[in-house]
């Protein structure tokens, strides 16, 4: 472990964080509504910090380990949140250290819940940043580095995996540098194209940037208290809709039609499977509330649509508030929480392929019992999984499991109700963000107690670089020589 | 450049390496998922999976863009398939195959333009023989190349405990050599403890290290009968193992007036080597057989080369060999990583196909660009030879006030038939051959100098 590089590399990341603070900079600048000093203090720090990180530590042409990879991710993430809280301290919007950090977190993460009361109050540039981080932890942090830092082209391929959501990562040039840029472009592309509907339909830059980050990263943040419902306008929810999920999409695939070949959405069988399972959500929920709480098909479509869209790809955004809706639809959404978006995505949950990879080995195993000697191999459209993969699934998704369990009963140890206790969990280790009871789509995460809203932070981020990342740096193994 | 590499075998790996450190965009295809993981999860690089010879395959791979495509596989056919789809699917401008089949290669016309159209052939074996020959004929290297055209030459010399240089500074060698205006002679490197690293004068020069010298080809004798204690001619060869290797080599040797004796133990194949090698003694048994290789009287023998299939037998039949009182050995190696730790065990020179291909298909790739290259240890240090152009901003001034980058030398300086050792009141003139020496590291930074254009070809 070589913690010079490491902290060399990390210098870098947060020096970088601290460029794209000149974008709510601006906007302060123009609305002037007070925090342009927190902005500009913020910025100072932590480009200050990242540059001394930088220049201290020697450089290495040494490639990164492994190891390192992971230690630099975390501490890379953990440390983009530190820095992306101190405007929020500075300005005062959230006094608080664990408030602050809570609600950085959140954003880096695409998850959303925040604990800011009165969002129309805060400063604009301060929720302009609010939206960035979302935008910037979309894509990934450690992403956006290694298609801007050159040096760290090789060994990148272990910052890429580490923080690329799903199973396997797609290598769409031969360099790892290439891809990240293409990433990139392609989702620059499409929030542009996002931003420019918005605005089409009356929405101004700001609202309709803050929107797009909200959207294409999964994230859920918004400019007003009660979210998209406050518009009240079916072109905005329409808009939405598309775009959370286009986002939920494979974002190689998104690369490959952009190139010319549309069949590659029909191709891919995760894809399929996503749309299917979003599709087959949205008719139940519509037929549902239509019966029970809306007037007309149309009306109960919207409002369902939308929703279903939200949690499923793990955005959070709300246009009613659907604790009022019936406990089947709620629980179905709870549900849908854990399937999320689909790998290569900017959605969180468990997503898509490895839901489709364990449907396919349970049936596998089932045939197996029926042909004792037959050799089965696991297919994803019509290439064989590879064993090794299939573990890691399994693994994950158990891992998934006991993490859940820990922090979920740990939350109900704190005095919180079940639903509470269970779904703040599930909406935040999914990075979703609203969730059910205490910390519905009305309400927010404050009255969570502080020890809960570690507990939150943590769930945030291990659900953001999908467990392994961060359970192995528990492992006492991994610091042993 | 974008390249494919079909194979990502031992080969096929190792040039991924070197080519996407170089800054080329390499993508490898192999069947072997486990293979395609590794090399994309270690190297930067896009890993494909599946069969090199499929049409589907290459596309996925990225053909279309490709400008090269280096097929390394096992099989010979597969290459050849490979490399004849490829050409159908994109006129890709340069087509390298591996072809161990001796029978293909003498029918050289099914890979010109009308037929398979593959650039450049490598037979693995037959590059090895002719390492392994070249050995024979200059004892005392280690390791060579040859430069504008034999020219220069590349040596590598391992001192000997009774070496007269042993204990001797740098300068006192630089005096010794420039009292022989014919000498011409310039160490670029010594190799110590498996790292290497370029001395000044000052250096002192140790028992086991390894001298890396650029010289005229007239100098060589010379310079290596005073780098060792004297040279016997070669008269008696031993050859462990019945190899198409060790046959290439025998078949070769047998005509200079050398006895040779070979070991085999598959009485069926030395048989047919009986056969075909009428002056070779064919011996059948296990190469590592103490009491046969003492009986047939290894200690005289001059040379023992190693060459059998199975390579753990030839590193062990070497050592044998030399603890017998054989005076030096060659020991054919198949695997890479075995490399680095041989010389620390007593072995003297190591030959193995699978660098020679490497080094011949990297040569090939940087032709035009840069003449020749030879690589030293693996990949720590390179000799690269180039010309010198017009606009580049080496010529036409004195080499002491070029701002060359550290790591890197000029080692020989080729004008039309002379060999220049260079010091730093020489000039480099335009379309002159330059002979560099350069550390891995300095590799771009000596490109930029020599004001190489990106284009390839």
């Amino acid at each position: 472990m070589r913690l010079g590089m490491i902290f060399r590399i990390t210098g870098a990341l947060i020096f970088f964080l601290g460029v794209t603070m000149i974008f709510p900079l601006l906007f302060s600048l123009y609305y002037q509504d007070g925090d342009l000093w927190a902005l500009g203090v913020s910025m100072a720090i932590t480009m200050g910090t990242g540059a001394l990180l930088f220049l201290i530590f020697r450089r290495t042409d040494q490639e990164i380990s492994h190891r390192e990879g992971f230690v630099i991710v975390v501490l890379g993430w953990a440390s983009a949140a530190f820095f992306g809280s101190l405007p929020y301290m500075l300005a005062g919007v959230l006094p608080t250290f664990v408030e602050a950090y809570f609600e950085a977190t959140s954003g880096f993460t695409t998850t959303g819940a925040t604990v800011l009361a009165a969002i129309e109050g805060a400063p604009r540039g301060i929720l302009f940043w609010r939206s960035l981080t979302h935008w910037l932890g979309g894509m990934g942090i450690i992403v956006l580095s290694i298609a801007i830092l050159p040096f760290l082209g090789v060994g990148g391929m272990q910052l890429f995996k580490a923080e690329v959501p799903g199973p396997v990562a797609d290598k769409l040039k031969p360099r790892v540098a290439e891809t990240a840029k293409i990433l990139w472009k392609v989702y620059i592309l499409i929030s542009g194209a996002e931003t420019l509907l918005l605005m089409a339909g009356g929405m101004n830059l700001y609202e309709a940037l803050c929107h797009t980050f909200g959207t294409m990263a999964t994230g859920g943040f918004s400019t007003r208290n009660i979210s998209i419902g406050s518009y009240d306008k079916a072109y905005f929810d329409g808009v939405i809709v598309v775009f959370m999920i286009l986002a939920g999409t494979n974002f190689s695939l998104h690369y490959r039609a952009l190139t010319g070949d549309f069949r590659t959405f029909y191709r891919n069988s995760e894809v399929r499977f996503y749309w299917i399972t979003l599709g087959g959500a949205m008719v139940f929920v519509t037929l549902i509330l239509w019966v029970e709480t809306y007037d007309t098909l149309a009306t109960a479509f919207r409002y369902a649509s939308f929703q279903v869209t939200s949690i499923m790809t793990t955005t959070g955004y709300t246009t009613a508030d659907f604790e009022k809706w019936p406990s089947f639809v709620q629980y179905s959404l709870v549900v849908l929480m854990f399937v999320g978006g689909s790998a290569g995505s900017t959605g969180g949950g468990m997503k898509c392929m490895r839901i489709l990879l364990l449907l396919k080995q349970g049936r596998r195993e089932l045939s197996r019992l029926i042909h004792p000697h037959g050799v089965i191999p696991v297919r994803l459209g019509g290439q064989v999984v590879s064993e090794g993969v299939i573990q890691s699934v399994w693994g994950f998704f158990f891992l998934f499991i006991l993490v859940f369990v820990f922090t979920s009963v740990a939350m109900s140890l704190l005095g919180l109700d079940i639903v509470t206790a269970f779904v703040s969990v599930a909406a935040t280790i999914n990075n979703i963000g609203p969730g059910l009871g205490a910390v519905g789509p009305m309400d927010n995460y404050t009255s969570i107690p502080v020890i809960g809203k570690w507990i939150l932070i943590f769930c945030m981020l291990i659900g953001r670089l999908e467990l392994y990342t961060i359970i192995v740096l528990m492992v006492p193994e991994f610091w042993r020589r | 450049m974008k390249i494919i590499i079909i194979g990502a075998g031992e080969v096929g790996y190792n040039l991924a390496m070197k080519l996407s450190k170089e800054g080329h965009d390499v993508v490898v295809i192999d069947h072997d998922p486990e293979k395609v993981r590794h090399i994309d999860e270690t190297l930067d690089v896009k890993g494909v999976l599946g069969k090199g010879s499929s049409p589907g395959v290459l596309k996925a791979a990225g053909i279309g863009e490709a400008e090269m495509v280096i097929a390394v596989t096992d099989s010979d056919e597969i290459n050849m398939v490979a490399c004849l789809i490829a050409g159908t699917q994109s006129k890709i401008p340069k087509r390298i195959a591996r072809i161990r089949n001796l029978e293909y290669t003498e029918e050289s016309q099914i890979f010109d333009e009308q037929h398979l159209d593959i650039d450049l052939c490598i037979n693995p074996e037959m590059e090895t023989a002719k390492t392994i020959l070249r050995l024979l004929e200059y004892p005392g290297s280690a390791d060579f190349a040859e430069f504008a055209d034999g020219k220069v030459e590349l040596i590598g010399v391992r001192i000997e405990e009774d070496s007269y240089v042993v204990g001797k500074r740098l300068k006192e060698l630089r005096e010794v050599r420039d009292r022989f205006p014919d000498l011409k002679v310039l160490i670029v490197a010594i190799s110590r403890n498996d790292r290497i690293l370029i001395p000044n004068g000052e250096e002192t020069i140790f028992m086991g290290d390894i001298l890396y010298a650029v010289l005229d080809r007239h100098s060589i004798r010379n310079v290596l009968a005073y780098l060792r204690k004297k040279e016997e001619p070669v008269k008696r060869v031993f050859i462990g193992g019945g190899s198409h290797i060790a046959f290439e080599v025998a078949r070769q040797l047998q005509d200079r007036g050398i006895t040779i004796r070979m070991i085999e133990k598959d009485p069926a194949r030395c048989q047919r080597m009986a056969e075909s090698l009428e002056k070779v003694l064919i011996l059948q048994g296990e190469i590592t057989d103490q009491r046969l290789l003492r009986e047939e009287g290894v200690e005289e023998s001059d040379f023992f080369v190693s060459a059998s299939d199975d390579e753990d037998a030839n590193i062990l039949a070497s050592l044998l060999a030399k603890r017998l009182g054989a005076r030096k050995t060659i020991t054919l190696v198949r695997h890479l990583h075995y490399l680095p730790v041989l010389p620390t065990i007593g072995i003297d020179a190591v030959v193995s196909p699978r660098l020679s291909a490497i080094g011949r298909i990297m040569h090939y790739i940087r032709k035009g660009k840069i003449l020749s290259v030879a690589t030293l240890k693996e990949e720590d240090a390179e000799v690269i030879e180039t010309v010198a152009l017009d606009t580049s901003d080496i010529v036409n001034r004195p080499i002491k006030e070029l701002k060359f980058p550290k790591g890197a030398l000029i080692g020989a300086v080729v004008r039309g038939e002379d060999v220049i050792i260079p010091g730093g009141n020489d000039i480099i003139l335009p379309n002159d051959r330059v002979v560099i020496f350069a550390l891995q590291s300095a590799i771009p930074k000596v490109e930029k100098t020599l004001m190489v254009k990106l284009e390839y070809f």
